[in-house]
């Protein structure tokens, strides 16, 4: 039977049945390339098929029986299904009093919706018909049944059974975590190493079917988090487990969950209180104004401050404690921007941490092509702007929207520098409800901006900066060279993420972008009609380097190379949660380091604390493994493990003795803090007390 | 003096970063809390918004005409049954547009008009969501997908138009129709009994 998009086919195992006898039959569907006909549960639209038997009296069919669906993702939305083949296997039994030799007679009306992007419901009449024959048993003593198996047959029969539910998992837990859903699977019984997990919900409304669902393994149990669905408590807390092992094969389980409490969130500890992560907020965000990449901006912004608002006036006075309180806005504004992203990202399920936006390649480029810019028009080989000045408020020099978005872009450079106190803090916050996440939040950003708020608010402590003077014009092209080594660091950055080609397309970028602020000042003096083909052409260039910019995404590449991992000196394996599961069954110490190509405390770690000789010899010493976690692009597992440590970023190090409770390390090292921590629970070493 | 173009492209930072934020923030609607606002224009050019519409009861109907499963309460009458129902007991009826352009089920404003002409629709406006912002705001899913909108500006019912999940018009006089029930527990002052159901049909084409 034929229709437009789908062959459908009925067919037995074997031509010949037995009175008494149960056997299966297949319906096949071999589908147009591009479209797709449904699991039992469809996902977010379409329709499983359906079978209407016409059987004689006493023949019995079962329920069709489905084999393990893909993932097929529509848009936002996701469906259930399956491409070019899916075959639905079916027992059929005919009863123990069927006249031998009278034939089976079996009619199936099947409708079925079969979708590419659009939806086109069809429908078949298949008919088959069985011999039947007295029972014959092969001399084995299996019960292999009459009749003949035509060879062509038993590979659809037995393509079919492999792709069915291999087993049932029993012991899982689906239990609220936060606003998700977590699903507890005992794990004694899937592949020793898991590569991949997908939960396919047996029913509409439990989960959101296109949501990602990051998942770990730790020890005996796998967890999955999920995004509740619709009528997450009305749905039955079942459906299919689907796994990939090490070798890239797939495995499929039944899993039907019990509601409760999970276990692990109960035992899961707070690692600091309330009190102490605002304290710890505040802190971080102190700090932050001395990171590399932050305090250039302070100390143009500063320069601003006393070209534009010098002088003992009230009026000067004024203009400062306004440019402050605008700065501060606008640290704030950000931080509250962020943190409403990093809430409705939990919200959405995804799962991200602090600097996550510098996982996305384009916006790497984008901060590069800002600082190059910024560099540029410090060092003086561009003057740009002199019209949009006007835009930012000439009476204050620079102005208070100027200031606001000067705190708005110290605050989304600082992101990428994870303070130590700021990662806990953070990971703390994205644990509690909305409003107390905000506030840590705001904390932060409070900290971040007290520096110059104090400096614009005192008069006094103006008083100290120096004069102006002639100074500042050097000063000022000075400051050009930590804007063009911050866009240098980005492109660093991108190389990492993306290898050669991204840094060939940012560089291009680059090349455009000052072409074109080159050809706009040359165009400045030309009569308006050539003035016309000159802005055309830099707008050109623009377009191009963001163009280029955006290409990066393609190009983004998973882990760190080979060269870059010997860099650090020790040898390190890549984390996997399943290399330190097995390491930690084997009593073999494990040192955990998370980090990533662009967080600056992580490498500065590496070079001054994890690169020594010393430590390298201690750690081949006691038989450390050393498993290095590269978050540089996204990662789940990662993500995960940060989470389980309460934290939202890098770095992040945890040293696991053989036995005995993993210990975090600070996330500023020294060379003194690792070796004491091997040592103190190096096998053989004296006591446990240092 | 200098400094204002590095500032306008610090501006132009952070509105990247919230440009990118904004397309992950949409929270998925609940019944019982307030619907999602929209804005959204008409065949007609007017724009509609849930704010505009405060105090009157409003269904939102997803829908692509080349969808069987809308094919199915079109052709056989029912939705436009449903569609008088509803305007004639003080709804606003919204027909919502959101294949995206190229995509199936995308139409112009005349042909929308022109549809619903030839079909005897009756919906108070028909609106295109081309974008799929208004779309995605409601996380509708498919076609049909209704919601129904209580004069507070609650969402009171989300799901499918009734429990049979076919294309078969057969099924339409045995199929207890949900939205009738909402409209119905709303008159008569009660909750919704059935608030959230399975909806049905094709993928929206966003």
């Amino acid at each position: 039977m034929t229709t437009e998009n789908v062959t459908a086919r009925l067919v037995a195992e074997r031509i010949e049945i037995a009175p008494g006898e149960t056997l299966d039959l297949a319906l096949v569907f071999e589908i147009r390339p591009g479209w797709h006909t449904y699991w039992r549960n469809p996902g977010d639209s379409g329709d499983p098929p359906r079978i209407d038997w016409t059987l004689p009296e006493g023949v019995e069919a079962g329920p069709l029986r489905w084999p393990r669906p893909e993932l097929i993702p529509v848009g936002p939305l996701a469906n259930y299904g399956y491409s070019e083949r899916a075959v639905h296997l079916i027992a059929l039994s005919v009863p123990a009093d069927w006249p031998i030799g009278e034939p089976v007679r079996i009619r199936a009306d099947v409708d079925w919706l079969v979708c590419e992007e659009h939806c086109v419901p069809e429908s078949g009449r298949l008919d088959l018909t069985l011999a039947t024959v007295a029972v014959t048993r092969a001399a084995t003593g299996a019960a292999v049944g009459p009749g003949p198996i035509d060879p062509a047959q038993a590979e659809v029969f037995a393509a079919a059974r492999a792709g069915l539910p291999q087993g049932r998992i029993e012991g899982a837990v689906l239990g609220a975590a936060g606003e998700r859903l977590g699903l507890v699977v005992p794990a004694q019984e899937l592949p020793e190493t898991i590569e991949g997990v997908w939960f396919f919900a047996g029913a509409w409304g439990l989960i959101e079917h296109a949501a990602a669902q990051p998942w770990r393994k730790v020890g005996n149990v796998l967890r999955i988090d999920l995004s509740p669905g619709a009528a997450v408590e009305q749905a039955a807390p079942e459906g299919l487990l689907v796994v990939a092992d090490a070798r890239g094969e797939v495995h499929s389980y039944e899993v039907a969950a019990v509601r409760g409490p999970l276990a692990e969130d109960t035992a899961r500890d707070r690692p600091i209180g309330l009190p102490l992560a605002f304290l710890f907020a505040f802190l971080g965000g102190l700090i932050l104004n001395l990171m590399p990449c932050v305090f250039p901006i302070l100390a143009m912004k500063a320069l601003n401050l006393i070209n534009g608002l010098s002088g003992q006036s009230p009026d000067a006075a004024r203009d400062r404690a306004v440019h402050g309180v605008a700065y501060t806005a606008g640290v704030l504004l950000f931080f509250t921007g962020l943190a409403a992203l990093l809430l409705a990202l939990r919200a959405g399920g995804a799962a991200v941490g602090w600097g996550f936006q510098l996982q996305y390649p384009p916006f790497v480029v984008f901060m590069a092509y800002v600082f190059f810019v910024i560099g540029l028009s410090l060092s003086g080989a561009v003057t740009i702007g002199a019209r949009l000045m006007s835009l930012g408020g000439a009476k204050t020099g620079s102005g208070t929207a100027g200031a606001f978005g000067t705190g708005a872009l110290a605050a989304l450079v600082a992101a990428p520098c994870t303070a130590p106190f700021m990662g806990a803090a953070l990971g703390y916050a994205v644990t509690l409800s909305w409003p107390l996440a905000l506030a840590i939040m705001l904390t932060l950003g409070f900290g971040l901006a007290l520096p110059f708020l104090v400096l614009s608010l005192v008069p006094r402590l103006a008083r100290l900066l120096p004069r102006p003077g002639a100074w500042m014009e050097t000063l000022k092209q000075a400051l050009a060279f930590p804007m063009f080594a911050a866009a240098a660091w980005l492109v660093w950055v991108l190389s990492v993420q993306t290898g050669s080609g991204g840094v060939a397309l940012v560089l291009g970028g680059l090349v455009l972008l000052a072409f074109g602020l080159w050809l706009r000042e040359r165009s400045r003096s030309l009569p308006s009609a050539r003035r016309r083909w000159a802005v055309a052409a830099t707008s050109a260039s623009l377009v191009g380097a963001l163009y280029l910019g955006l290409e990066t995404d393609r190009l983004a590449s998973a882990t760190l190379s080979e060269s870059e991992q010997s860099a650090s000196g020790l040898a390190s394996e890549p984390y996997s949660p399943e290399r330190l599961a097995t390491a930690r069954d084997a009593r073999r110490p494990v040192f955990v380091n998370m980090t990533a190509a662009w967080c600056i405390t992580c490498l500065v770690n590496e070079r001054v604390a994890l690169s020594a000789v010393e430590v390298a010899q201690r750690f081949a010493d006691a038989g450390v493994l050393y498993l290095k976690g590269d978050w540089t692009n996204r990662d789940p597992a990662i993500t995960a493990y940060l989470a389980d440590h309460g934290r939202n970023g890098v770095p992040l190090y945890v040293f696991y003795p053989p036995d005995g409770d993993p210990q975090v390390l600070p996330q500023i090292l020294t060379e003194d803090m690792v070796l004491r921590a091997i040592g103190s629970s190096a096998p053989g070493s004296s006591g446990r007390d240092g | 003096m200098k400094h204002a173009f590095p500032k306008t492209l610090a501006v132009g930072a952070v509105t990247f970063a919230a440009a990118l934020s904004f397309s992950v923030a949409a929270a998925a609607p609940k019944v019982g809390a307030p619907a999602p606002d929209f804005s959204v224009v008409d065949t007609a050019g007017e724009t509609w918004t849930l704010g505009g519409l405060a105090g009157k009861k409003v269904v939102l109907e997803w829908t692509n005409h080349d969808c069987p499963y809308v094919v199915k309460h079109y052709a056989s009458g029912n939705m436009q049954a449903l569609q008088k129902e509803a305007t004639d007991a003080g709804y606003v009826w919204l027909s919502v547009i959101s294949s995206a352009s190229g995509k199936q089920g995308h139409v112009s404003p005349a042909q929308a008009d022109d549809l619903s002409d030839d079909r005897g629709a009756a919906p108070t406006a028909v609106l295109l969501d081309t974008s799929g912002a208004m779309g995605r705001a409601y996380d509708a899913k498919t076609t049909p997908h209704l919601y129904v909108i209580d004069p507070e500006g609650t969402l009171v019912y989300m799901g499918g138009i009734d429990d049979k999940p076919t294309t078969d018009q057969a099924d339409i006089p045995g199929a207890t129709n949900y939205v009738r029930l909402a409209m119905a527990d709303l008159a008569a002052g009660n909750p919704v009994a059935t608030p959230v159901t399975r909806p049905y049909g094709c993928s929206v084409k966003y």
